[in-house]
């Protein structure tokens, strides 16, 4: 106990401290405001995928959910950002609760199926509905946020934009994973027969699971939304979903601490790579090949998994 | 002639649904044996069909030598990526982690294709001759009628071999109980070997077939060529083979028609929509039977 208060307190002084070492580099920010969103995407998706075990194959369309809510929001009708914001998070959380609904029939892969469908249907509906999304051009031109009279406009502002935002995630899900809610979790994810009968809920679990994790993706799209100014269908594809997947399990699942080292080393390892961009997947393949050949619970996961 | 336009379009959706059936039968019995997701198994087809595009155009080989070469690379390719990638994880806790490797191997092979042949759409040169027949009274062009023709003449091929061949039958026994089989003498390691050789090469010809056909070929094929073969074998039932070409024919026929009569622009996520209404009502797929959970 007394070695994680450590461990969190480095931390929240590395955030604090990090920008000032930063401050001259805005490339190096920009890596990590990109780190700051994925961290946010993938901690909400360990919950659903390392807690309740559901594969998720959508999560990118949740995180459009945000991005598009808070870009229609403030560029039609004049919303702040705040509110934009609670209301992305609200509306990935509804659809997160639709899809969810789901889980107490369609099980397993066959859910999998059902988020990848509901993933691919999102990304081609933005493309297509041009008179409401913008087509595959976006929506553009996303006013600069205001938050209580700061306006945020550069780099290192959204960075501490972003922190506060992650801070938020990490500590609220910190809370929930270690109450009864998260023993409930690794309960049902250990063994899904016995929790129920041991008289846990396991459906109403699930869903709120899923419906939670969805919540932090439409915050983390509403961030990208304000922080690119733009939004695309293509910010949001499948590959997008993949790459959060790929970054939880490299990280290693069901452990919160975890999905911050898998986010780190698979963004910078695409920012290394970036100069030597023909070679740059393949480079990428082979790093998450031999990540998992040689440490397959991931890098900082623990949990003995049951299949 | 709307019925002629209409006949014109089944065509076209069974023969496409046929080709997704091929390119799906490798990947619905790895999956059905080990439970794996293969996200490389679109760009190992994608890799034996931009071969046989290469060995056609710059080497003016024969087709049937082409083709036969490119899948037996495509089937070699796939089997490889099994010994490196996966062999070592199948103990692995969790299945989803090699569901990451094999998403890391389809990416180290789409880096490669790509350094190779580019990312662009390619001329690939049609194989079967364009005149057109009739068929009870309705003018319908020959091509289709052939790949159609080839593509249910291997799956129906390959059903034999499962049926009647020993090392069928063996492929068969291993997804059916894998402890078991391996107890009665059966090489695992082999028999999987051979699943996925057999399903690289069907993958390559599907990918053939479809590239002949639409005289085009291209990289981003790839992956959707794993998403089509996912929801294919997950809409069919997951590891059943009337299932596989259940859940192709839906694909295909939808996807064809929904372009024609609703729009093409939708096309894709009407299908999806199907995909999930389906799901809502069949949990399982159309061919898959209820798993009990067991303490």
């Amino acid at each position: 106990m007394k070695k994680r208060l450590i461990a969190h307190a480095a931390a929240v002084i590395t955030a604090i401290g990090l920008p000032f070492v930063l401050v001259d580099d805005p490339y190096l920010l920009s890596i990590t405001n990109f780190i700051i969103i994925y961290s946010i995407l993938c901690l909400g998706l360990n919950l659903i995928l390392g807690y309740a075990g559901l594969l998720s194959l959508g999560h990118a369309a949740f995180y459009g959910l945000g991005g598009y809510a808070t870009a229609i929001l403030m560029t039609r009708y004049g919303f702040a950002f705040l509110p934009s914001l609670v209301i992305s998070g609200f509306l990935a959380l509804v659809f997160g609760f639709i899809l969810g609904l789901p889980t107490r029939k369609v099980r397993g892969d066959y859910f999998c199926l059902l988020t990848l469908a509901f993933g691919e249907i999102f990304r081609l509906v933005t493309q297509a509905w041009i008179g409401f999304t913008g087509g595959a051009m976006g929506i553009v031109g996303i006013p600069i946020p205001q938050v209580f009279g700061w306006e945020i406009k550069t780099e290192l502002d959204f960075y501490f934009l972003g922190i506060a935002l992650l801070g938020f995630t990490y500590v609220t899900l910190l809370m929930l994973t270690e109450s009864k809610f998260g023993r409930a979790f690794v309960a049902i994810r250990e063994d899904e027969l016995a929790a129920s009968v041991m008289g846990i809920n396991t459906p109403i679990y699930k869903i709120l699971t899923f419906c939670i994790g969805s919540f932090y993706a439409g915050l983390a799209g509403s961030y990208l939304a304000v922080y690119q100014t733009t939004v695309t269908p293509s910010n949001f594809r499948l590959e997008e979903s993949c790459l959060m997947i790929i970054m939880v399990i490299v990280g290693g699942m069901g452990r919160l601490e975890a999905t911050f080292p898998g986010v780190a080393m698979m963004a910078i390892a695409i920012e290394f790579f970036r100069p030597i961009a023909e070679y740059r997947l393949l480079l990428i393949g082979m790093i998450m090949i031999l990540v998992l050949l040689f440490r397959p619970q991931g890098l900082l996961g623990a949990s003995a998994f049951k299949d | 002639m709307p019925t002629s336009m209409f006949f014109d379009v089944l065509i076209v959706g069974i023969m496409v649904g046929a080709i997704y059936t091929l390119v799906t039968i490798g990947y619905s019995m790895v999956y059905g044996m080990l439970k794996l997701m293969n996200f490389a198994h679109g760009d190992v087809y994608i890799f034996g069909t931009l071969l046989c595009y290469t060995l056609l155009t710059k080497y003016q080989l024969n087709p049937l030598l082409a083709i036969l070469l490119a899948a037996l690379s495509g089937g070699t390719l796939a089997s490889l990526v099994e010994f490196f990638a996966y062999r070592r994880l199948r103990a692995a806790q969790h299945r989803m982690i090699s569901m990451i490797t094999a998403l890391g191997a389809a990416y180290v092979i789409q880096n490669n294709s790509e350094r190779t042949w580019s990312s662009q759409v390619l001329p690939f040169p049609s194989l079967f001759p364009a005149h057109q027949v009739y068929v009870f009274g309705h003018e319908v062009s020959v091509a289709p009628l052939i790949t159609l023709t080839v593509a249910v003449l291997f799956i129906i091929v390959f059903n034999l071999f499962l049926k009647r061949n020993k090392i069928g039958k063996a492929i068969l026994c291993v997804s059916q109980d894998m402890p078991t089989s391996s107890l009665m003498g059966i090489p695992i390691n082999k028999i999987i070997t051979v699943v996925y050789f057999l399903g690289g090469v069907l993958g390559v010809i599907g990918g053939i077939l479809y590239s002949t056909s639409y005289n085009a070929i291209s990289l981003g094929m790839g992956f959707r060529g794993t998403i089509i073969a996912f929801t294919a074998a997950v809409i069919g039932g997951i590891g059943s083979m009337s299932g596989t070409l259940i859940g192709g024919m839906i694909l295909g026929i939808t996807e064809n028609l929904v372009s024609v009569y609703i729009s093409s622009s939708y096309r894709d996520s009407i299908t999806f929509l199907i995909l999930i209404i389906i799901l809502l009502f069949k949990p399982t797929g159309v061919m898959g039977s209820v798993e009990q959970d067991k303490l």
